[in-house]
């Protein structure tokens, strides 16, 4: 069975073609839905196994990145949104869209998807948008289903808020503990493992998040979230220095991501 | 402050926590500091909301933290100023706000999340603020000069409290800024049965931008019996026109739309050969003629000159387009608004090429002052670096919320730039070669009874007169209502949007609504049928109370003209509404021959198509080259490390410096399609000559972007300054692969106003600097096998501030879209190994005329740039530019770097900056082809047909033979040391450690943080 994802679009979500395509070469038939879709009814997010909401600028990141978009969903997708979590179905969402799914409360989330939100993600130290590339390394103990035996990508970040912060230190802990730190900057010339709770500097962590973390998940690793755009680099000619490397061309390691949750589905 | 429910007032802040800044105000601090020299302990920035119209208590206490603030992160208030917590009270407090109708796109973002949690609210609107609040300011400093680097007094209001204010905690307080009403005028009628001076006199306090021959065709048009007979069946004054009708024609004839002097006939006169050459239209002599004539050649070529943009068939499924604009007299009025506007209407020029294309990519050239001037600014004008900010903040924000990549761009300096900045937005499209019902997806394809829909933003009297404004030198009473401010995420819906309707077949007609509003779209697009018809009393309005003519003309942002079958019409707007777009049916396209606007009831113009589109009389030019004089330039004498401290200067001036802290907050990867990114190596901070893009996820045929632009040498001579930017354009190409057989131009030239007249008393000389530029174009481009296919003119680049002219250098700016057979194979500028071998291919000469070199010295102590500016031998090039891609082909090639601004020194640099090495050269090869040859002309000059490569030793032998028809030069090794070492004949001529040199490089531009 081919899963079948929904990539989120319109109102300025702006990476589901890449999007599309990293799932589509994974095996998956995925769709560009238009939010309004779903909101007025000519869709529902029961009929697909895998969300996506891709990154991009939805209302311009007008009032804190992602806050309006999360608000459209949370007030006109609630029951739709709590269906597709509650029956287990993994979901994604990309820089825009890690955003919107924290900016929502569903992540990191509680048990009780009460959807009320915990953590932040704030204007980066540096004070603006940047497009760099950095390298990430994956917690082995993380419950995340999208990121089951990684240990190491590099991958661009391109936002302007991008640091991950809440307001309850405990929870920060409880997190931490939990395995849904998942993901986080680290030093490329450290060896594995290096993760580090200690803030890194600019640019190995490019916006100074809490504990350098770049994404999160919840509680049962379905939902998913990141600052980096793992889609950005689904084939080898897109990273920043392949041109410096004997490599065998294909496609490029974040790909992994997207195949687990395909691999995922496949295997439930 | 107001209580009662019809006004409110929301404030936001970053919460004082531990681990969390106020990275705002950070940032206002830390730009003070860096461009300003203010040193202030502290900034905090509240924003604000104030909201007008009726909401509960209830929904407003809910909003706080369900649309204004962040729960976790932000301190959000009701109707309380957040300045009254502040202890101890801030020392100064600056409020800045939209002057009343400029776009607020912050505020329209907060009704559309106001409506998102209380669908059921009454009429709304919401304007917004910034408050900044400091402590510390040094005693030295006024307020005033604080506050005049923070706001723009042409868009935006300012309201300020003192430090002796603040005690008493008496804040800034803007009132909303309701816009004025305006009274609906009537239309008026025109009599231009007056003497001449008075038709100039109309022409002039119209702004129309009009010169007396063309009044006088318009004259002579209503004193025509059958028009004036048609006039009358059409309810008009019959021997007079109506302001609609006169601003339209004012709009279509302008230079901004209609390139007067592109289509003029030239009498040039070359003093140098004492031959008179008689041009007609150098367009269509020097741009149409060639790219016709190698239209003969190649079998690519689909849709040149005639639509919004360029088109080329890429391959057999997919089409490309590109296309440049300049968006120069507004940036220079307000940097941020001008800067944004240009990169969103380029756009939209690419969603209007043919039935609507996707833009895929970005690149933006700006030339300013210099950022260091320390000269006085006339009053009006901005601080060259201000105006970098502006535009820079502009694009990034125009680029990066509508999704498109900023894949390449460049930024030239020069003091000429103080009066007018030239900002270049460019835009790559694609779009499918056929749609699926089978139409060619670059034709447009409208019928008389079409159905005239105008998309997307709705019409204001922003905007109004930008056609006929930007045809006009800037003064200081220029306009504030030519200013307008994009919205990108307003036009990313439309664009969404749009490409669903051309995919679902609906789409007969696109094209933009910029300069010149419906006046300029409808009458265009009515030329494809014989005729439109269109009622102004259903254009959607901001405001109402605009005139007639207003309507017709405003350019108001983010529209669109689609042409829809009538069949189609709830689908279309079905789709529209699924997107949230504005789309109205405003009238139909006809066959009766003539453009008629109705307003309601009331007719307001009869234009027929051919007056509109073919009246405008050819204006006749006369021209004159004489040589310009230059002192020489005075060299130095410098021993070995003397001379590298000079490279280190060289690449520390502006023109050659590192741009990658503005540049890395452009999105360049979005899409995921950046196969070649703005820069390259080891630690990503290398610059790369052009931009690879593989537009199909997973396929690897792609394509180059490059640009060329070398307006120094306008000072010698435009035919060098021309050849030069087509060369280095090609060039750039060439360094990351292109596929030769399928490059495409694009030309778009910057010029100061080239008409003699009493205000222009050079002008023939600057004709004739046109006219040279042309006939390079022409030579160069038939040589290279390069058509051009879109381009762009903009002709009064000068400004007259306090009675003093500055006029701009004739610049040109070359792009090139090329092909990419197999992004793969792509090659970049950084060293790849140590001990990987270095050659220069092409020959050098002693060519430092209007070097960086030559005005960095003279800049530093006097003489001037006088000498041999680079001559090209293009046949001698593009040899040599094929050979080079075929080597890449056959990974004979390990980098490949272009040798320009700064001459070959500069390129060994960045080559090394890219690989963490050092290099050792000796250039004593260089003299075989040029014995005049100096030390200066062989690490500094600029001589064309230049690049820089390395090879992996083991391919050495068959590169040599793959290249033996050439002049190569082996000219030393990529090596492990820090230091760049130059030799000629053993002697050490130029040695720098590439720490001094990356410094250099990297320090001089950096804008804070």
């Amino acid at each position: 069975m081919q899963p079948k994802v929904a990539v989120l679009s319109g109102f300025g979500i702006n990476c589901e073609t890449e999007t599309v395509a990293a799932f589509e070469m994974v095996g998956a038939v995925a769709e560009k839905i238009h939010v309004n879709k779903l909101v007025k009814g000519h869709d529902n997010l029961s009929n697909y196994q895998i969300l996506a909401i891709p990154g991009g600028f939805s209302f311009g990141d007008h009032l804190g990145s992602g806050r309006l978009m999360g608000n459209r969903l949370r007030f006109g997708l609630r029951s739709q949104v709590r269906d597709f979590v509650s029956a287990g179905k993994p979901v994604i969402g990309i820089c825009n869209g890690f955003q919107v799914l924290v900016k929502m409360g569903l992540l990191p989330g509680d048990k009780n998807l009460n959807m009320k939100q915990t953590a932040s993600l704030t204007l980066n130290d540096i004070g603006h948008y940047v497009n760099r590339w950095v390298t990430l390394e994956f917690d082995p103990n993380s419950p995340c289903i999208w990121t089951k035996g990684i240990k190491r990508i590099s991958a661009p970040v391109r936002h302007g808020e991008g640091k991950f912060v809440t307001d309850n230190k405990d929870l920060m802990d409880f997190w931490e503990k939990s395995g849904q730190l998942t993901v986080r900057y680290v030093d490329p010339k450290s060896e594995y493992p290096s993760i580090s709770t200690e803030t890194l500097p600019y640019p190995i962590s490019p916006n100074q998040s809490w504990r350098n973390i770049a994404g999160v998940c919840d509680h049962s690793g379905l939902i998913f979230g990141l600052m980096p755009h793992p889609e950005a680099y689904h084939s080898t000619w897109l990273s920043s220095t392949w041109t410096r490397e004997n490599i065998a061309h294909g496609r490029g390691e974040p790909i992994k991501i997207f195949r687990n949750a395909v691999d995922y589905i496949t295997s439930n | 402050m107001n209580h009662n429910n019809m006004e409110n007032y929301f404030e936001v802040s970053t919460k004082e926590m531990e681990g969390l800044t106020d990275a705002r105000g950070n940032s206002i601090k830390s730009m003070l500091y860096s461009d300003h020299g203010i040193d202030v302990h502290t900034v905090r920035v509240i924003l604000g909301y104030h909201i007008v119209g009726y909401i509960t208590d209830e929904n407003s206490e809910r909003a706080v933290y369900d649309l204004f603030a962040d729960p976790i992160i932000e301190r959000g208030t009701h109707n309380e100023r957040i300045l009254d917590e502040y202890s101890p009270a801030p020392e100064l407090v600056i409020q800045i706000g939209f002057k009343p109708g400029v776009t607020d796109n912050l505020g329209q973002a907060a009704l559309d999340g106001l409506y998102t949690i209380f669908p059921d609210l009454e009429e709304i609107q919401i304007s917004t603020t910034k408050t900044l609040a400091f402590w510390g300011i040094p005693k030295e400093i006024k307020v005033e000069k604080i506050a005049e680097t923070l706001y723009n007094p042409m868009i935006e209001r300012v309201s300020i409290s003192s430090i002796d204010d603040c005690r008493i905690k008496k804040w800034p307080k803007l009132e909303f800024p309701h816009r004025p009403n305006i009274k609906y005028t009537q239309p008026t009628t025109i009599n231009l049965e007056v003497s001449d001076e008075e038709l100039i006199r109309i022409s002039d306090n119209g702004l129309l931008a009009l010169n007396l021959e063309e009044m006088q065709a318009i004259q002579a048009h209503f004193r025509d019996k059958k028009i004036q007979k048609l006039r009358t069946t059409h309810n008009l004054p019959p021997k007079m026109p109506t302001d609609a009708e006169l601003e339209c024609l004012a709009q279509t004839w302008s230079e901004h739309c209609s390139h007067k002097i592109f289509a003029a006939k030239i009498e040039h006169y070359d003093t140098e050969t004492k031959k008179i050459t008689n041009i007609n239209s150098l367009f269509k002599t020097n741009i149409v003629k060639p790219t016709n004539d190698i239209s003969n050649e190649v079998d690519w070529l689909l849709s040149v000159f005639h639509d919004n943009s360029g088109v080329i068939e890429w391959n057999k499924d997919w089409s490309l387009c590109i296309k440049a604009e300049t968006h120069n007299s507004p940036s220079a009025l307000d940097p941020f608004g001008g800067a944004i506007t240009g990169i969103v209407g380029v756009n939209r020029d690419i969603i209007g090429t043919g039935l609507g294309a996707r833009p895929i990519a970005n690149t933006d050239v700006f030339c300013f002052g210099p950022p260091d001037f320390d000269g006085s600014i006339p009053d009006g004008l901005f601080h060259p670096f201000r105006v970098f900010r502006g535009v820079h903040a502009g694009v990034r924000s125009g680029g990066n919320e509508s999704g498109i990549p900023t894949v390449n761009g460049a930024i030239i300096f020069d003091e000429r730039y103080i009066g007018k900045p030239l900002v270049y937005c460019g835009t790559v499209g694609i779009m499918p070669r056929k749609l699926s019902d089978g139409r060619d997806s670059h034709v447009k394809t409208p019928e008389s009874g079409d159905l005239v829909y105008m998309v997307g933003g709705r019409v204001g009297s922003d905007g109004i007169h930008g056609a006929t404004f930007s045809s006009l030198e800037l003064t200081e009473e220029s306009p504030s209502s030519a200013v307008q401010i994009g919205d990108p995420i307003t036009q990313k819906k439309m664009l969404d949007m749009l490409i669903e309707a051309r995919d679902a077949g609906l789409i007969q007609v696109i094209t933009d609504n910029g300069a010149g509003g419906l006046s300029s779209s409808v009458g265009e697009m009515a030329e494809l049928t014989g005729g439109a018809e269109i009622d102004l009393g259903r254009v959607p309005l901001k405001q109402s109370g605009l005139s007639s003519w207003e309507i017709l003309v405003s350019e108001s942002q983010e529209r669109m003209t689609v042409g829809i079958r009538p069949e189609d019409k709830v689908n279309f707007e079905n789709l529209a509404k699924l997107h949230e777009v504005e789309a109205s049916e405003i009238g139909k396209f006809t066959d009766s021959g003539a453009f008629i606007v109705k307003h309601n009831q009331e007719s307001v113009a009869y234009l027929p198509i051919e007056f509109l589109h073919y009246g405008c009389p050819q204006m006749k030019l006369k021209s004159e080259w004489r040589p310009p004089k230059h002192l020489p330039i005075k060299f130095p004498d410098l021993n070995h490390e003397e001379m590298g401290n000079m490279l280190c200067r060289l690449l520390s001036r502006p023109n050659i410096a590192s741009k990658e802290w503005w540049v890395r907050s452009y999105d360049h990867e979005v899409i995921a399609q950046t196969v070649v990114k703005p820069f390259c190596g080891k630690n990503s901070d290398a610059p790369s000559d052009a931009a690879v893009i593989a537009p199909i996820a997973g396929k690897t045929q792609g394509a180059v972007i490059s640009n060329g632009i070398m307006p120094r040498y306008s000072d010698i001579d435009a035919y060098a300054m021309a050849a030069a930017s087509v060369d280095e354009a090609v060039r750039n190409a060439v360094c990351v692969g292109v596929d030769l057989d399928m490059i495409a131009g694009l030309d778009n030239f910057c010029w100061p106003d080239p008409v003699q007249s009493s205000k222009t008393p050079d002008g023939k000389y600057k004709l004739s600097q046109l006219v040279r530029a042309n006939q390079a174009i022409d030579d160069i481009c038939r040589i290279y096998r390069l058509p051009c296919i879109s381009g762009k003119d903009s002709m009064k680049n000068d400004a007259v501030i306090d009675g003093k002219k500055i006029s701009v250098p004739p610049t040109i700016l070359f792009s090139v879209l090329g092909n990419h057979k197999d992004v793969r194979k792509a090659v970049t500028s950084d060293f790849k190994n140590i001990g990987d071998i270095i050659y220069l291919l092409g020959e050098t000469h002693q060519e430092l005329g209007a070097s960086e070199l030559a005005f960095m010295l003279r800049d530093e102590q006097g003489g001037g740039i006088g000498g041999t500016v680079p001559h090209i031998d293009a046949e001698r090039n593009i040899s040599l530019y094929k050979s080079i891609v075929s080597a890449m082909d056959k990974s004979l090639i390990s980098s490949a770097h272009d040798c320009s601004d700064g001459g070959l020194a500069v390129s060994l640099a960045e080559c090394c900056f890219g690989s963490d090495s050092g290099a050792i050269i000796e250039i004593e090869s260089l003299w075989e082809n040029c014995e005049d040859l100096d030390e200066y002309g062989a690490l500094f000059g600029e001589s064309l047909g230049r690049i820089l490569v390395s090879i992996n030793p083991k391919n050495k032998l068959e590169f040599e033979e793959h290249m033996q028809k050439h002049s190569i030069y082996r000219i030393g090794i990529v090596s492990k040391s820090n230091d760049l070492e130059i030799l000629k004949s053993k002697k050490s001529i130029l040695t720098a450690s590439l720490d001094n040199l990356k410094q250099s490089w990297k320090s001089s531009l950096n804008g804070g943080n």
